[in-house]
């Protein structure tokens, strides 16, 4: 290797080196500046164009997923939300978002997608503020004249220790982070728009035919001529001069992909299992002057992006070279297996299932008040059942779908339990209606589906990262997420929908539902128990099989470690409620008051132990389930709280009845005892 | 009579279950919380491992049975009315299976506390060992080189000198050394340190070094013993005094009857009853992340006269004559490619092993048998019903 390539490869080393908001430096006139005005998309993208990269494989987060759930998470992350409105009142997709920060960066520079909280943190660095509300969205144009300061700022916050930092300074960070990230995306296709100047020397002149301007494809291409010259160059003073071309040449390659390796989208064209990494433009260039070699592969799709890039204007052009850009990476992909499970994803995020189950639930949930209202109606019932079973059905497909996609058991991450316990719980208590047939089930069911995909849909925008992630190393057994992780989350389902069928009592009670009905309270009370034990079952021995896993992967079966412990506490609970209950100690009140407080112990052991330590990234995520974990705490214990001073009022005026019906001599009895009044 | 009668019967009553549960998820919420503040290995003694403790809601102490007395006391209450006392019937079969099982858990609990010996094997890539060293316990060694170059060990476990941190003192004797060791004085962290001209030291100095006693860590590994000790040769009365000091890297040597003995405190060590040699430690990472995929350790163990090729991972540990061998840790952390690494393994002999695996499995089945045939009865009440 000689001193010009090690030149450069150590420019290089350090690029990579470099800590986040180290890089970009805006001294330098390459970088695109957000106010020079460069080419301006006329019409909106086609739809063959949108569909032709959303289908594009890229690697990101340590797998292989599709383009459009790039987009669509990177999007989530700047914006809080999954779309844009430009500044002429276009809405854009993630994917026509990015397609012009790829395409069109100074059109996109001016799209306000850096969502802030809290106008104070741009404040605090300098940032535009006029006539902007307390939470607003910047574009890129806006924030550039400031970003050294922002950077500057989360350099500084970044030193501090995560939980001294105020809501200010989070959001600096996030920013700063948001910021850094857009920057990258859009230096990938820098190289594509930019012509690199060959310079004066016979030696050049011969490799590139004496053109005075070539693109980085070409200059890629010939590699190997470089690589010689250079070494003859190296060994000949007189040729000073040219020398100094070329290192300019090359310095000018280095620059243009500078900042480039945030997203992956080259295939290396070996199998997965020797180069498992994908490479970005850096990546390739890299490994070209490295010795490694390039594929003509990779030169032909840099090519294709350059004549893409070239061709704005006329879209119909640009579609034709995007098409061979993706025709070729997705060839690369499908020859090293990672292409199968692309086209299946798309349909996951693009058939809305999700969506269609939480109608089904909210249309279920329609139905089953007019259901109660008209309590004879059979067809209202029909329907109502209907809508639940297709709901049911929809999350469950969803659920299978993730599996089949990742090759894993349902439940791996905190927002597959949300599925996952809403499709257990809304499952468990269709069931118990085709069983009962009271209505009351089916009733819960719909509640229940409703709000747990609301919850997920929340947790998602909260965390605002895949949902389908790469898992750490202890994680990444398939056997014990599909033993362990799914028995207790089934416990969790379970004991949910136990918790809600004892609301469902107590708020019978409290209001005096259905009075006429004697059954009406005793089927709701034999179904929590139904539930109860279905939920125990799954949470003793699912906390077990954890114990089992922790002895498999760190020698302790128990730690006292709090997930460990929260797993304990619902067990303890449901345990003690099943043995109060065979004691007669607890009546069906009784029961229901402790299995609705068992409710907010599984949230407690669910998310609430994951607030007590480290580990949880963002402030906006902790913050946020805090706030649902705390108001469905006071929500639930208010509600304990009211149930039971009304069921005293309730047992003293049952007493005052019966004693006044009494001959004044008997003594009345002082213990009334819980829960005697049904 | 009447009054053994009354306890027995409150001992294995369903109300003492429920005040014993409820009395194991409070202080397993309290240990909980708790452990924002303390560090785990603070909170599992106090809350834990204990018989009595006292919590402090703010300013108020409360009194409280630890969760060793309450897990005890509930073992005797589920054996008693859970087991014995039951009403035996095909009704309670199930429950009957599920309290075994439970049973069965807690007696696992308790030959893992008091039977298992954990440790710790590190080895770079390429050495060889056949012994696992404690993270917590110390003991003292008295080293003999024999004329073929071997060496022979015997060794004091801690439990036979630990007194002696409370000023007693302790006589260790053999009948394998011509000499007894006497410890005067055992520090369970210490340090050593040279006798200046200026000062003088608390405890006795001894060739111009004494031990100075530390505050105990909180992570317990973290902590370093030490030791005054004096030999006795009982044949000439002769004694002579020395430190110990448990990471000095030499024994402390002394002649006696015109042998050399090397005298060393050092951590407990564990023979195991094979040789394993560290072949490859490899950490892989998820592709372009710092996010770790997998770490594994290839090595080779050698029993008798065969030798096997084993990788131990994460989650798959090498199970063998009763040793367990998990995957749990390397370095040097600040290693560079191609560099000699090494790997921890965590080495734990535990008879308990697979007692969870199958109280697991025992009360899974009595779970679903009990609730099962409950369930079988309320479907075919509800269809009665609807007919």
């Amino acid at each position: 290797m000689n001193r010009g390539i090690r030149y450069l490869l150590t420019l290089l080393a350090a690029l990579f080196a470099a800590p986040v908001f180290a890089q970009h430096t805006h001294d330098d006139g390459h970088d695109h500046a957000a106010h020079a005005s460069g080419p301006q998309r006329t019409v909106a993208w086609p739809k063959e164009v949108v569909e032709l990269a959303e289908s594009l494989p890229v690697q990101d987060g340590g797998r292989v997923k599709p383009f459009y759930t790039y987009a669509g998470f990177t999007l989530l992350r700047l914006n809080g939300k999954r779309s844009v409105k430009t500044p002429t009142g276009e809405r854009l997709t993630p994917t026509e978002w990015m397609l012009d920060v790829l395409f069109y960066p100074d059109l996109a520079n001016t799209y306000e997608v850096f969502s802030v909280d809290d106008i104070a943190a741009v404040r605090e660095f300098g940032g535009p503020t006029d006539g902007k509300e307390k939470r607003d969205r910047w574009s890129y144009e806006e924030l550039f004249p400031h970003v050294e300061q922002l950077f500057e700022r989360a350099r500084a916050y970044s030193q501090i220790d995560e939980k001294q930092l105020d809501t200010v300074q989070r959001q600096i960070l996030t920013l700063a982070h948001n910021v850094d990230e857009y920057i990258r995306i859009s230096r990938k296709t820098a190289f594509a728009q930019t012509h690199l100047p060959v310079g004066a020397g016979d030696g050049l002149t011969k490799i590139f035919g004496g053109r005075e301007e070539i693109r980085f494809s070409e200059l890629l291409d010939k590699v190997d001529a470089l690589r010689v010259l250079q070494g003859e160059l190296e060994s000949d003073p007189s040729r000073a001069g040219e020398r100094d071309s070329l290192n300019r040449l090359l310095s000018a390659a280095v620059q243009v992909t500078e900042g480039s390796e945030a997203l992956a989208m080259f295939p290396p064209t070996h199998d997965a299992q020797s180069a498992p990494e994908w490479l970005s433009p850096s990546d390739v260039l890299l490994q070209s002057f490295a010795g490694g070699g390039h594929a003509h592969e990779h030169v032909a799709m840099m090519a294709d992006l350059e004549r893409a890039m070239d061709a704005r204007g006329d879209m119909g052009e640009l579609h034709k070279s995007l098409a061979g850009f993706a025709g070729r990476t997705k060839e690369l992909a499908r020859a090293r297996g990672e292409y199968e499970k692309i086209g299946l994803e798309l349909v996951y995020y693009k058939s809305k299932l999700l969506d269609y189950s939480h109608y089904g639930f909210v249309l279920g949930f329609l139905l089953a008040a007019f259901m109660w209202l008209k309590p004879r109606s059979k067809w209202l019932y029909r329907l109502t059942t209907l809508s639940a079973w297709g709901a049911v059905a929809a999350i469950t497909a969803l659920i299978v779908i993730r599996c089949v996609i990742r090759e894993r058991p349902p439940v791996s991450t905190l927002y597959e339990t949300l599925l996952f316990v809403t499709a257990v719980g809304a499952l468990t208590a269709l069931v118990m209606e085709t069983i009962n047939r009271r209505k009351l089930a089916l009733s819960v069911a719909v509640v229940l589906g409703t709000l747990g995909i609301f919850l997920a849909n929340k947790f998602e925008e909260l965390d605002k990262r895949d949902t389908m992630p790469e898992l750490v190393a202890v994680l990444d057994t398939n056997f014990w997420l599909a033993t362990h992780v799914t028995s207790i989350t089934l416990g969790y389902g379970a004991g949910m929908l136990a918790a809600f069928l004892a609301n469902a009592y107590l708020i019978s009670r409290l209001f005096g539902l259905r009075k006429n009905d004697p059954t009406h309270l005793k089927s709701l009370s034999r179904m929590t128990y139904g539930a109860l034990a279905f939920a125990l079952i799954f949470s003793v021995v699912g906390t077990i099989l954890g114990g089992i896993w922790a002895n498999d992967s760190w020698g302790r079966f128990w730690g006292w470690d709090p997930k460990e412990n929260g797993a304990l506490l619902i067990c303890l609970s449901q345990i003690a409620i099943l043995h109060l209950r065979m004691g007669g100690y607890l009546r069906d009140f009784g029961i229901a008051m402790a299995t609705a407080f068992q409710g907010t112990v599984i949230a407690f052991s669910w998310f609430g132990v994951n607030l007590l330590g480290v580990g949880l990234h963002s402030y906006g995520f902790t913050s946020g389930i805090a706030m649902a974990l705390w108001s469905y705490y006071i929500g639930q214990w208010g509600l304990m709280a009211i149930c039971g001073v009304h069921h005293m009022i309730e047992n003293a005026r049952h007493e005052a009845l019966t004693q006044a019906e009494r001959t004044p001599d008997v003594a009345p009895n002082p213990r009334a005892a819980d829960g005697r009044a049904s | 009579m009447r009054f053994i009668d009354a306890f027995v019967k409150g001992l294995s009553s369903i109300w003492l279950s429920v005040v014993l549960l409820v009395l194991l998820a409070l202080l397993t919420w309290l240990g909980t919380l708790e452990q924002v503040h303390t560090g785990l290995f603070e909170v599992q003694k106090k809350y834990f491992d204990s018989l009595f403790l006292i919590h402090h809601v703010g300013p108020v102490p409360v009194p409280l049975p630890g969760a060793t007395l309450v897990m005890g006391v509930l073992f005797v209450n589920l054996i008693l009315g859970g087991i014995l006392r039951m009403r035996k019937g095909v009704s309670t079969i199930g429950i009957l299976i599920t309290h075994f099982g439970i049973a069965f858990l807690l007696v696992a609990g308790f030959v893992k506390a008091y039977f298992a010996e954990e440790g710790h094997l590190t080895l770079y890539e390429g050495e060889r060992s056949n012994v696992f060293t404690s993270y917590h316990h110390w003991e003292v060694a008295v080293l003999e080189k024999l004329p073929d170059g071997q060496v022979r060990e015997v060794v004091a476990p801690e439990q036979l000198f630990a007194d002696a941190e409370q000023g007693a003192r302790v006589v260790l004797n053999s009948p394998d050394v011509p000499f007894q060791v006497e410890v005067t004085r055992f520090l369970s962290n210490s340090r050593v340190l040279p006798k200046g001209p200026m000062f003088t030291p608390p405890l006795p100095v001894v060739d111009g070094f004494f031990l100075e006693a530390l505050e105990k860590e909180k992570e317990n590994e973290s902590n370093a013993a030490g030791a005054y000790v004096a030999l006795l040769d009982p044949r000439t009365g002769k004694r002579t005094e020395g430190v110990l000091w448990g990471l000095s890297k030499q024994p402390w040597t002394v002649e006696v009857d015109g042998r050399t003995w090397g005298i060393e405190l050092r951590r407990a060590q564990y023979l195991m009853p094979f040789v394993l040699r560290m072949d490859d430690f490899k950490k892989e990472d998820h592709a372009r992340m710092t996010m770790a995929k997998s770490y594994s350790s290839d090595v080779t163990v050698f029993e008798g006269s065969t030798s096997r090729p084993v990788k131990i991972e994460m989650n798959e540990p090498l199970r063998s004559q009763g040793l367990v061998l998990y995957q749990s840790s390397w370095g040097p952390q600040n290693g560079r490619p191609g560099d000699r690494l090494f790997s921890t393994l965590a080495v734990v002999r535990n008879p308990a092993d697979y007692y969870p695996a199958f109280a697991c499995f025992v009360i899974a089945l009595g779970l679903l048998v009990h609730f099962g045939m409950k369930l079988w009865r309320h479907i075919r009440a509800e269809t009665r019903e609807a007919v």
